[in-house]
């Protein structure tokens, strides 16, 4: 069992695909913002890369282990400490009866971390899926964030001993910066019928700033004047933005008016405006660490070809021959 | 501004019309989803039951590698495994399954038919027009006497709220599909001589209570639960949406209904619906539900020819009403 002493901003149990299969009944599938720190953490102290785990945004967490285990920290540093000693990150300790891990404050560029024990959590399936939905209020630990006083329950299982001292190879662990190049497609609605050649032009060029009100819901962009290819939406609305109401892709790029928002993982499953870009899966882990109203992002374009290239690079990446022992 | 070269197009295939087939395209939505658009961006039903058989017909293919599917208005997500099925296969198979649902005049859409009581004009939506007019809008012109529904009445050229109600009551309300927040319907009038319609709420409003029933041009939806929302509200009903599932209708998912179903409202006052309401938290209440029903997509546009002298008719009532009315 985690005893948790203080939540911090938003600490929530995820897994990972998250509750695929229930778009058809307006269910995004949650999960982690950054399936790369979240698999690998899962990966690191033996567990099923998809086991539910926890997500830590900006940090504040405070809990207390009652139990043996292995323990994983990746993501950004919060500057994680057990029992005082700094906690090292991409790589699995050891934790018994009685220490206490505290996350503090980021340190540096990212901004969500990742928590894994051996063994996992253990919270209630909900539709299929052990993953917090925040908007809907359901899945994870009771629906909601973590805070003070919650007893996350862990899987019976064993020490973990043998789980501990695995570490990412130091070449493959993520150099989170502040300003990101993120790897998106073309489509489904962008040039030449719903945006020009010019605005797709704009749009994988320029540096877009990461707004302040940006979760788990949504990535705003900053707005910009689009030409558009259409005058108006037609019977979908007044605005060249407006489509009639379809299924959104999960993260995809959705322009709403003059403004594009990443549609993350507690995102709305349809609605009435264009997508002009979707970001590639290898490729979306990025965008969980980016800090609102701070960070840059570009998006780089690439080929379905290169897309597919790069979802098996990643998957050979979070795999048992990344990882070292000692 | 850098030019920067296309290297890749949105469409990744088109298929033309072909006799009574619309036009497909087919759209990349990143590397595991794809969009598939049928026709122009008009609303037509027809577009819409086609989805379904092709939807139905998909699924039933086995194709190795689909995981899920989002029917919508005119159009259809699918979310694919790109490692196991290769964009090009899963494109070859949709246009496939064209040819075997050749004409959306041979379609049996299974749909249930689902009876939810209505309280109208009811007490909750009222309170929270109340607010509205106080807190965020006084002079909207889309309330008089606390309400929506004589504002609906007058858009639509119907005399009075009661004339609304008969309206509401007196077509099957298709729902096309569920999205935005989880089991929230969009639904459209089966019988198009009552198809009302009206602009939204500006600005939208911060408060509706759950269960509430409003329209926004010619959609109608339900509201899963309190959030704030932008139709045009005109009565409650029962839950649609129970995340502690405490009735059976909840068995399986916290969603009552699913895209393809038909809702008919039936009339009732706020104090049945409370009852009924505490019935279905308790577990009692059974769902008016019958499953077994198909919409038969020939004989329903059998219908919808006979009666288009109507149709235009109320079509014309409506442009003539609509000159008269603000909009919010």
């Amino acid at each position: 069992m985690l005893e948790v002493l203080e939540g911090g901003i938003q600490t929530t149990v995820q897994d990972f695909p998250g509750r695929v299969g229930y778009l058809d009944l307006g269910t995004y599938p949650a999960g982690p913002m950054d399936h790369f720190a979240f698999r690998t953490a899962n990966l690191l102290v033996g567990n099923a890369q998809g086991a539910a785990a926890l997500e830590v945004m900006v940090g504040g967490l405070k809990a207390r282990f009652h139990d043996r285990r292995a323990l994983a920290l990746t993501g950004a540093d919060t500057q994680a400490t057990l029992n005082g000693t700094p906690v090292p990150l991409w790589e699995s300790v050891a934790v018994k009866a009685g220490d206490l891990l505290e996350m503090k404050m980021l340190k540096g560029a990212g901004f969500r971390s990742y928590v894994a024990v051996s063994g996992a959590f253990d919270v209630p399936e909900y539709m299929g899926s052990r993953a917090t939905f925040t908007v809907g209020g359901f899945g994870g630990f009771e629906g909601r964030a973590l805070k003070k006083g919650d007893q996350v329950r862990l899987n019976p299982g064993g020490t973990g001993d043998t789980q501990v001292g695995r570490r990412l190879r130091t070449n493959l662990r993520p150099q989170y910066g502040t300003h990101s190049e993120i790897e998106a497609m073309r489509g489904p609605q962008a040039d030449p019928d719903y945006m020009t050649p010019d605005d797709m032009a704009f749009f994988f060029s320029h540096t877009w700033k990461v707004d302040r009100n940006s979760n788990r819901m949504g990535i705003r962009l900053e707005s910009h004047k689009w030409q558009w290819a259409r005058t108006s939406g037609g019977i979908a609305g007044g605005h060249p933005s407006n489509i009639l109401d379809n299924g959104y892709a999960v993260w995809t790029v959705n322009v709403c008016g003059d403004q594009p928002i990443i549609l993350v993982a507690d995102g709305p499953s349809l609605g009435g405006f264009i997508c002009n870009a979707t970001l590639v899966s290898a490729s979306t882990w990025k965008v969980g660490q980016l800090v609102p109203g701070r960070d840059t992002i570009r998006f780089k374009e690439v080929t379905m070809d290169e897309a597919v290239q790069m979802a098996q690079t990643l998957d050979t990446t979070i795999s048992e021959r990344s990882i070292e022992r000692g | 501004m850098p030019q920067v070269m296309p290297r890749n197009r949105a469409v990744i295939d088109t298929l033309p019309a072909k006799d009574a087939r619309p036009p497909v395209t087919y759209r990349y939505a990143g590397d595991r989803f794809l969009l598939l658009e049928y026709g122009d961006m008009v609303l037509d039903l027809t577009m819409n039951f086609r989805i379904f058989g092709l939807n139905d017909a998909l699924k039933r293919s086995g194709v190795d590698g689909l995981i899920e599917t989002v029917p919508a208005l005119r159009s259809m997500l699918i979310q694919y495994d790109s490692l196991r099925l290769p964009t090009r296969r899963l494109v070859d198979t949709l246009k496939q399954l064209e040819e075997t649902i050749a004409s959306v005049d041979d379609l049996n859409i299974p749909s249930r038919r689902i009876e939810l009581p209505m309280a109208f004009e009811d007490r909750w939506t009222r309170a929270d027009i109340e607010r509205y007019v106080k807190f965020t809008r006084k002079d909207a012109p889309n309330v008089s006497n606390g309400h929506n529904i004589e504002y609906i009445a007058r858009y639509n050229g119907l005399r009075d709220p009661e004339e609304v109600i008969h309206y509401l009551c007196a077509t099957e309300w298709w729902n096309a599909c569920i999205g935005f927040w989880p089991g929230l319907p969009f639904m459209f009038p089966l019988d198009p001589r009552f198809a009302i319609v009206t602009p939204k709420y500006n600005p939208t409003r911060p408060w509706t209570p759950e269960g509430a029933v409003g329209i926004g041009g010619p959609c109608v939806a339900i509201y899963p639960v309190a959030s704030p929302g932008g139709y045009q509200l005109f009565g409650r009903t029962i839950p649609i949406f129970d995340l502690q599932q405490r009735n059976p209708a909840f068995k399986d998912n916290p969603i009552l209904l699913k895209a393809a179903d038909r809702v008919q409202w039936v009339r009732v006052t706020d104090e049945a619906l409370e009852a009924i309401r505490e019935q279905v938290y308790a577990g009692t209440y059974r769902y008016k539900i019958v499953g077994y029903e198909s919409l038969n997509v020939k004989s329903y546009l059998k219908f919808l020819e006979s009666v288009k002298p109507e149709v235009a008719a109320f079509q014309r009532r409506q442009a003539e009403a609509v000159k008269q009315v603000a909009i919010p």
